[in-house]
């Protein structure tokens, strides 16, 4: 059965995880000027460990996580909320809490969470049920509570791809546009009491980003120098470990945010887009799979979870090329980081369940 | 019913799946194509940026090129010097530091202040120099209590040191930063903040003695830091300078001058033009210019009224007295107004032009030729010769000699004294020569104006029977001087005169003569305020005491041997007396201290 299963796994996206991750762990190791130390080889370490996971997420039984979507997705928004009383300080904002002597941030588990749980209320209703007004305030609650917990965290770059996540999922499942259009007006309406509340540093990225020149040793230095590690790239690069801007130190969190950037510099246009093809890749499989699921749960699950990853690396290039301000998204699986690695295994793990249990006819408490 | 639902589900999963995987692909083409617009086409602007970002040019400033006497001893050189650095972010509490250090130095509060106002300001890796050419013993002392001072750092600097003090202060020079026009000069491009020669040697071979720079290319990083160093061309030091001047003589005539308020002696080699001397007094220490704070010094020298920035060698202008009657002489039997046996009756004065023109000799010298009046220097017989000639041709043997000229001798501000004649006063003054004028002249008085280098190259081209003595200060230039007999006949009656100035009974430089080896030359005394009648009238009046800057000029030309001259020299004394008494023993001593030296 288990050995089946193993013989029955996706190894596209397995090679895909482990052809990222490599990427991942070469720019980690330029970053720290050719050094394994202190994050490529604890970023490999970190990826094997999680790839077990992944693949022992991918062989439970599918029944049981659409059984326990809802209490799994509870466990995080508590966890979320719990942050906000235990959690430790980092960069201003308070975004981790530590469990099992893991530093996580609850906010990229419960990512995952809304999109199990979000699966498992669309399989449940009817599809007429999908364009009723009412069946709407349960999928609202399940995008508004985190929201409004990661935004007051404050992470502006978590709280805008929850609700990019929401978007994408609830069109999936069949909303009407207009709804969307509506929800657009409301939001655009409700910007300056939004801008009330957001704090002077968050205020200061987005003007920062709308004119980064304006102040070029403040917040749009980051923006400056990225563009010019990007750009000094070319289309080539300057060669594996040749990368100045970041070497220097002109590159702020060259081993998080701005790793693409550190990547662009050193193998250039061929490298970066190297990267998105990559992730294209990644995420079309998912398509695919999403595609070829028979139930509404592995779909909405498989599609959910390409569209968080679509999200990240869009977010993240875009952030680092001066398309979006600075808020601070990571690269999946290129960036350091334990929580969106944890994060992002658990997802793959969760794609290649579906995969493996594609031709289930219906999932359902009964 | 439920199978329609279903289909229709699932053909609204499929349509919103591919829209959805369109969105995303389309916006990766966005982000795309602003890569690509990065990367590939502002490649070369981002490419500039980032070598902007990186590379810093640090100039290393080339050491100045050492100045050696003839004998290759040192007399412009460079030392090691030690600076005291600040770097804030090496210490914990920079007043510690301070307070530590003030054990060793002298902080006062208001040095504290700005030191600790300084290290607010700049960045916290970066030297903040808080002491310049510290002692070596204090030096020791911190470097023995190095581990109390946290955030010292020591740097060597190297700073010009001139050995002789003032002996060679006119001819050298000084060195400071470069002003304004001077930062245009091509040898000091790039160096703004080094030092460069602002008067003498220095100054005129600025150009050969600053050397050229090198340049570090260094990696810094956002924040200025230096990361590490990509390419370094060593500076090349300046080139060596050799001068032809002789250090002991300069220094033992600099102490002769020194009895003197004011003064200068100059030798020259006339076998080759070399200045073995050139001396004048007073002068000043250069190293305590050089060395900051220098701004007490500055002041004394600049309120001494004596000005003792004034070379007066190629500065100083007086009249050349007698030892202009070499010129008028040698004039006079050029054009034939006088030979060598013709002969004039001196009465202690003559009349011409309703004026009387007085001789020293208040009764007269009696009947003279050329050789007597000039070992006499008798004025009257220089009167009549002048009278005879006109001021015109006797400028033009002036020129011959190097009069009314500056040389080629690389130091600047020379001046070129005053050779009058009919045109000189009509382009100067505006006036028509008086033939009164044309007597002083002949005895070196009235315009004429000279600098005591110009009566030793005159005097060198005499001693050398005419050769054009062109002088340097340079050793080893080979020169071949030119060779003109177009006075040769006259100098030689000129020398005999000279010789018996020094070595006969009535020469007036008789009591200076040297015995072993023999010199020859000429007084001069010249006068400095008109002498009036009634003063002439009274019989004491060379004898009494005058005001210091009343008293006449002491001059003495003269070379030696007198029979094959190889050196030629002239001494003033401002306002010394007579050229006999005070000019004439100095060029003994000189000539005395040279014979011993084997040069």
């Amino acid at each position: 059965m288990i050995l089946q299963k193993i013989k029955n796994l996706n190894y596209l996206v397995i090679f895909l995880l482990i052809l990222l991750s490599f990427i991942g762990a070469a720019g980690l190791y330029s970053a720290a000027d050719g050094s394994y130390h202190p994050w490529a080889s604890r970023h490999l370490i970190r990826f094997y460990a999680f790839l077990l996971m992944a693949l022992v997420i991918s062989t439970i039984d599918i029944k049981l996580i659409y059984k326990y979507s809802y209490s799994l997705f509870l466990i995080s928004l508590i966890l979320l909320i719990s942050v906000e009383i235990i959690g430790v300080l980092g960069k201003g904002a308070t975004r981790w809490i530590r469990i099992f002597g893991l530093s996580i941030q609850p906010s990229e588990l419960v990512k995952i969470t809304i999109i199990l749980a979000l699966a498992k209320f669309y399989n449940d209703i009817k599809f007429e049920n999908v364009k009723k007004i009412s069946f709407l305030f349960f999928p609202f609650l399940i995008l508004i509570i985190p929201f409004i917990f990661v935004v007051i965290q404050p992470d502006l770059g978590t709280s805008l791809s929850i609700i990019m996540l929401g978007i994408f999922i609830l069109f999936f499942v069949g909303i009407q546009l207009w709804k969307f259009i509506l929800g657009f007006i409301t939001a655009v309406i409700s910007i300056p009491i939004l801008l009330q509340l957001i704090k002077p540093y968050q205020k200061d990225r987005i003007i920062s980003f709308l004119n980064p020149e304006s102040d070029p040793l403040g917040q749009g230095y980051q923006l400056i120098q990225s563009k010019i590690a990007l750009g000094s790239g070319g289309a080539t690069g300057k060669g594996f470990l040749q990368g100045t801007q970041s070497y220097l130190e002109f590159l702020p969190e060259k081993q998080t945010d701005f790793i693409f950037t550190l990547i662009g510099e050193e193998f250039g246009f061929i490298g970066t887009i190297f990267i998105i093809s990559l992730f294209i890749l990644l995420i079309a499989v998912c398509y695919f799979i999403s595609i070829k699921c028979f139930h509404s749960f592995g779909k909405i699950l498989a599609l959910g979870i390409a569209s968080n990853i679509f999200i990240y690396v869009f977010m993240n290039v875009a952030m680092v090329s001066g398309l979006m301000p600075v808020v601070g998204i990571p690269l999946p699986l290129i960036s350091y980081g334990g929580s969106v690695m944890l994060s992002i295994m658990i997802s793959m793990g969760l794609v290649l369940n579906v995969d493996l249990n594609y031709n289930l006819k219906k999932l359902s408490n009964a | 019913m439920f199978y329609s639902e279903q289909k229709k589900q699932i053909s609204t999963y499929n349509r919103r799946t591919f829209f959805l995987f369109l969105l995303k692909l389309s916006l990766f083409t966005a982000v795309g194509w602003r890569i690509y617009n990065i990367q590939i086409l502002d490649a070369s602007k981002y490419k500039m940026l980032s070598k902007k970002n990186q590379i810093d040019l640090e100039i290393i400033f080339p050491l100045r090129g050492k100045i050696f006497d003839r004998n290759n001893i040192l007399i412009a050189n460079n030392e090691k010097v030690y600076d005291v650095y600040l770097i804030p972010e090496n210490t914990k509490s920079i007043s510690n530091t301070l307070s530590a250090l003030s054990k060793f130095l002298d902080i006062d509060f208001a040095k504290r202040r700005k030191i600790i106002d300084l290290s607010s300001k700049v960045k916290k890796f970066e030297k903040i120099k808080i002491f310049e050419n510290i002692s070596w013993t204090i030096l020791e002392k911190i470097e023995t209590n190095k581990y109390n001072l946290e955030g010292i750092f020591i740097a060597e600097d190297h700073i010009r040191i001139y050995p002789y003090k003032e002996v060679f202060s006119h001819l050298l020079g000084y060195i400071s930063k470069p002003n304004q026009k001077e930062l245009s000069l091509p040898f000091i491009s790039k160096m703004p903040d080094l030092d460069i020669g602002k008067e003498g040697l220095e100054k005129s071979f600025n150009p050969i003695l600053v050397g050229k720079p090198g340049q570090r290319e260094i990696e810094v990083n956002s924040k200025g830091r230096i990361i590490r160093e990509i390419s370094k061309v060593d500076s090349i030091q300046g080139k060596e300078l050799l001068l032809s001047v002789d250090s002991r003589i300069q220094e033992y005539s600099i102490n002769l001058l020194k009895s003197y308020r004011a003064g200068s002696i100059n030798l020259i080699n006339i076998k080759n033009g070399e200045i073995l001397c050139m001396a004048s007094t007073p002068t000043y220490d250069p190293n305590k210019i050089i060395k900051k704070p220098n701004k007490e010094y500055w002041e004394s020298i600049l309120s001494n009224s004596l000005s003792p920035l004034t070379n007066r060698s190629l500065q100083g202008l007086y009249s050349p007295g007698s030892t202009f009657k070499m010129i008028v002489a040698i004039a006079g039997l050029k054009h034939g107004v006088i030979n060598s046996d013709s002969t004039h009756s001196c009465s202690g004065k003559i009349e011409f032009g309703n004026r009387l023109y007085h001789c020293w000799k208040t009764n007269g010298h009696g009947r003279m030729n050329v050789t007597d009046a000039i070992t006499q220097s008798c004025d009257v017989f220089f009167y009549e010769i002048s009278k005879k000639l006109g001021i015109d041709k006797i400028a033009k043997v002036a020129e011959d000699f190097g009069l009314g000229q500056t040389f080629d001798i690389s130091m600047p501000n020379q001046k070129k004294g005053i050779v009058p004649s009919r045109k000189w006063k009509k382009n100067t003054l505006g006036e028509s020569w008086y033939a009164g004028e044309t007597l002083i002249s002949g005895i070196g008085q009235g315009f004429v104006l000279t600098n005591p280098f110009q009566l030793a190259v005159m005097t060198s081209i005499i001693a050398s029977n005419g050769k054009i003595v062109e002088p340097t200060i340079v050793k080893s230039k080979k020169v071949k001087f030119k060779a003109t007999d177009k006075y040769s006949k006259e100098i030689k009656i000129i020398k005999k005169a000279m010789f018996k100035v020094v070595n006969e009974n009535k020469g007036t430089a008789f009591k200076s003569r040297l015995e072993d080896v023999k010199f020859a030359g000429k007084t001069g005394t010249s006068q400095v305020r008109r002498i009036s009648l009634a003063e002439r009238e009274s019989d004491d009046f060379r004898k009494k005491e005058q005001e210091w800057k009343n008293r006449d000029h002491a001059l003495f030309v003269g070379y030696i041997p007198y029979d094959d001259p190889l050196y030629a020299i002239s001494v003033i004394i401002e306002h010394g007396g007579s050229g006999a008494s005070t000019a004439a023993p100095i060029a003994k001593q000189v000539f005395n201290f040279i014979n011993k030296l084997d040069l």
